[in-house]
């Protein structure tokens, strides 16, 4: 039997100092500025745009970065990535339809606070967070990818089933005080996430012979119908009868106080983003659930969170654009993809006649750094852009109901069609809207569905792989120390807060 | 002749004057070979070309395609697109394709996952519906190990799967590793317990970590780490040994017969006309031909030697989906 934690044959090389000479390379080069510029604000608007992902784009824009030298190519479908990430939240926030799915957990509180004259500071926010969560990751890939990438080889099944358990263990709390609600919205969406095949037995389940089902449900088309096909359908019967009360305050960013008071939260989804971003098989959507749990259960009022609190835009949006950075750890040290996005960006290398991986390090040492310093400026401009365009896009707010919510109706049916050309997907979409209004009219929110939509798929699967590795023995959980850790924390942030009251009764009699 | 000028393809950027000769001569042969043939026919391409895949972007298939692109847009002279039409193993995408008018404008993306589907009955072609386009790449599996796992050859890992079964690695079930698998497990007569990931990464991500035994990975998988010293190839699934690997023995040789390989190739379905194919052809092999494309096959570590024009891709077609048929009968999954 072989040892179940990864055993590190050799030690992966030291960096040395980053290259900082490498960096002149990047930014004396015109073409290779313009080109970053380009792909952030290509980024921006794909991610922003429910329907079109950052990795769509980055897969249509490979043949025609074939055209330039490996370097500008590479870090402009790096810029692209980092700021299509980014992008996805100023639709989350705006009209509550998250631009990716990364960006759900932007929206639980990111529209509320629009909804509340306080676009602009979300979207401020939103930028600020992403910008130190990206800046982080990449500092992080900078600095330690070659030794970090080998986190990715101790993490098999079991640790990805206590990870997602983790992710769970905050479903009955993640929204409101409904608990039993939110529990059962949470078992909803585990049970859309089982349309599909099985990846364990091949069995195909709910799809009712529509072979675009075999795949599973699409998240996107989820996500729009839930939230912003809900909120159309509910908008639609206040109209005419409540007249908008968002002001000019709306355009206002967010003060030197609310930094300070989020940053807690930004450094602690900078640090679980990077991490869930090197795991292979997990990226910024996942990251982005975890950081919301982790602001909500480190909050101070957590009872605030899905009414419009500030940490709840913070940390999904750290976290969601840290894993970026992250997953190019694995992706260049390993040559093994940490997201889609970045299988595409693999892809690009391989095309270039590269070959992503350890070797990488030692023959392309002005490539990598390229692609770092790329990805760093990258960040550094999606911080003007941002902080600029919440100006601009939180007067979308201003816009009166009657006219934005048609106009958001016809961006959903776009968005849901465009995706894969196929209106199975917009009628997921419709069902998903019709749903996630029956479900808001009786109480339950929307959060806890996608988060078991999110998880479902993880937490299956994770368990069927680690019951075939263990000989289908629990015990064997009972060997893996990082698992166990999870577990631990699941089970503290489920019984923490009941047994220390108990605790204090106790001491109080 | 003027006629034969108008199909000249787009010739964009500086191309030099002697390559636009070779180019406009081997056309103006090209044409004078179609002319009869194409006589009362439309012009082709007379409108874009979709290649139709059935994986997500970044996977093998996807980046071969894409990778395929700008060379034939040069050669075709129109506009070419991938459309992923993912799940299922290749039949939503083949449903797609047979909804498609069979005009030559529809290009399906073939491997083995498709070929094992139409083997088991699933989806709404049959092999006959396939015409052999042009052939892309042939990516061998390779059985490997991690090389501190005490398995020093294939005869240890047969004598581990008599222990207890192999955890073997595998991506869905009834993909080309996952039948690899069990057919290697049936003629060596050992036991699998199949652990399927989603894809080839996480194989080798847990390969490495210990959570698995074995796995038949593509040779581009498995390449660097191969070449790191911290997996070891045990044997390649095919009947000769591979350039990349010239001391790793084959099954055959070992006497197991399993042979396996990711060969990607290009399709269109029966009924389209004669001369489209063979411009479509001409086309996807000179895409292949182009800088752009054999740096991706040397980049990925794959053969050049894998392009090939339709003929021998017609024959191997053939031959894969009677090893897919086979495979399934002794797996016990179909009835012959």
């Amino acid at each position: 039997m072989p040892p179940p934690v990864a055993r590190r044959r050799r030690p992966a090389e030291p960096m040395g100092l980053p290259g900082l000479e490498f960096a002149a390379a990047v930014f004396t080069d015109p073409t290779v500025i313009g080109l970053i510029i380009v792909g952030t604000l290509v980024g921006v608007v794909v991610g922003a745009l429910p329907g079109l992902s950052s990795s769509m784009a980055v897969a249509l824009l490979l043949p025609f970065s074939l055209y330039l030298d490996p370097i500008p190519s590479i870090a402009f479908l790096a810029a692209l990535y980092c700021a299509g990430t980014f992008g996805g939240s100023i639709t989350a926030i705006l009209i509550n339809a998250p631009g990716a799915p990364p960006a759900a957990a932007t929206a639980f509180d990111g529209y509320p606070m629009a909804q509340k004259g306080e676009a602009g500071r979300a979207l401020g926010t939103a930028t600020i967070a992403s910008v130190t969560g990206g800046t982080i990751s990449v500092l992080v890939l900078l600095f330690a990818a070659p030794l970090l990438a080998r986190v990715a080889y101790s993490f098999g099944p079991p640790e990805y089933f206590a990870l997602a358990v983790l992710g769970l263990s905050m479903l009955a709390t993640i929204s409101g005080e409904a608990r039993l609600k939110n529990l059962i919205g949470g078992c909803l969406g585990l049970l859309i996430a089982t349309i599909g095949i099985d990846l364990t037995t091949g069995v195909d389940r709910f799809t009712f012979g529509v072979p675009e089902l075999l795949d599973g449900i699409h998240f996107i088309p989820v996500l729009i119908g839930l939230f912003a096909v809900t909120e159309l359908l509910t908008q639609a019967q206040h109209l005419g009868r409540k007249t908008s009360v968002v002001t000019l305050a709306a355009l206002k960013l967010p003060s030197l106080a609310d930094i300070r008071g989020v940053f807690a939260t930004i450094l602690r989804s900078s640090g679980i983003g990077t991490f869930i971003g090197i795991l292979p098989a997990e990226g910024s959507t996942v990251a982005a659930m975890i950081g919301y749990n982790e602001a909500k259960r480190w909050s101070k009022r957590p009872e605030d969170f899905g009414k419009g609190a500030i940490d709840g835009v913070a940390g999904p949006e750290a976290a969601n654009n840290a894993a970026t950075g992250g997953a190019m750890v694995p992706t260049l040290a390993l040559g093994i993809p940490g997201s889609a996005t970045a299988a595409v960006i693999l892809g690009g290398l391989q095309v270039q006649g590269l070959r992503p991986g350890p070797f990488l390090f030692e023959e392309q040492p002005a490539l990598l750094y390229g692609i770092f310093f790329a990805m760093l400026f990258a960040n550094a401009l999606f911080l003007v852009i941002g902080l600029i365009g919440a100006k601009v896009f939180s007067r979308l707010s201003l816009v009166p109901p009657a006219l934005l919510w048609p106009s958001v109706l016809v961006l959903c049916f776009v968005g849901a069609y465009g995706l894969e050309q196929s209106m199975v997907d917009v009628w997921v979409m419709v069902a998903a809207g019709i749903l996630g209004l029956a479900l808001k009219r009786y109480g339950f929110a929307a959060a806890p569905i996608v988060m078991g939509l999110v998880l479902g798929g993880l937490v299956e699967t994770s368990l069927a792989q680690s019951m075939i590795i263990f000989d289908q023995q629990w015990s064997g959980f009972l060997g893996r120390p990082i698992a166990l850790v999870f577990f631990v924390l699941a089970i503290g942030g489920i019984a923490g807060a009941p047994a220390l009251r108990a605790l204090r009764a106790m001491r109080g009699r | 002749m003027f006629e034969a000028t108008g199909r000249e393809p787009m010739v964009r950027g500086r191309v030099s004057a002697l390559k636009r000769l070779v180019e406009t001569l081997g056309l103006l042969t090209c044409a004078a070979v179609l002319v009869g043939a194409v006589h009362a026919q439309e012009r082709f391409p007379s409108g874009p070309i979709d290649i139709v895949t059935h994986a997500s972007p970044g996977g093998g298939t996807d980046t071969t395609a894409r990778t395929l692109l700008i060379g034939a847009r040069e050669a075709l002279g129109t506009d070419i697109a991938v459309i992923p039409r993912t799940g299922g193993g290749g039949i939503v995408a083949m449903s797609y394709v047979a909804n498609r008018p069979r005009d030559g404008h529809t290009v399906l993306a073939i491997t083995p996952t498709h070929l094992f589907a139409i083997a088991r009955g699933q989806g709404p072609l049959t092999i006959d519906d396939l015409v052999p386009v042009a052939r892309a790449t042939d990516d061998p599996l390779v059985i490997t190990v991690r090389s501190d796992s005490g398995i020093d050859d294939i005869e240890d890992l047969i004598a581990l799967g008599r222990e207890r079964p192999i955890k073997w690695g595998s991506t869905q079930v009834g993909s080309i590793d996952h039948v690899a698998g069990a057919v290697f497990a049936q003629v060596a007569g050992t036991e699998l317990a199949v652990v399927p990931f989603a894809g080839g990464g996480e194989i080798v991500t847990n390969l490495m970590g210990g959570s698995i035994d074995a796995a038949a990975l593509n040779l581009t998988e498995a390449l660097q780490q191969i070449e790191r010293g911290e997996f070891s190839a045990l044997a390649v699934m095919a009947g000769e040994r591979i350039e990349a690997l010239p001391d790793t023995p084959t099954t055959v040789e070992l006497g197991y017969d399993a042979t396996f390989s990711t060969v990607r190739g290009y399709v269109v379905l029966r009924g389209t006309d004669e001369a489209s194919i063979e411009i479509l052809e001409q086309g996807l092999l000179a895409a292949m031909d182009h800088p752009s494309y054999l740096a991706y096959l040397d980049g990925a570590g794959l053969s050049r030697s894998a392009v090939a024009g339709r003929e021998a891709w017609g024959e191997q077609l053939e031959q894969l989906y009677g090893d897919a048929r086979q495979a399934m009968i002794d797996l016990g999954i179909i009835q012959p």
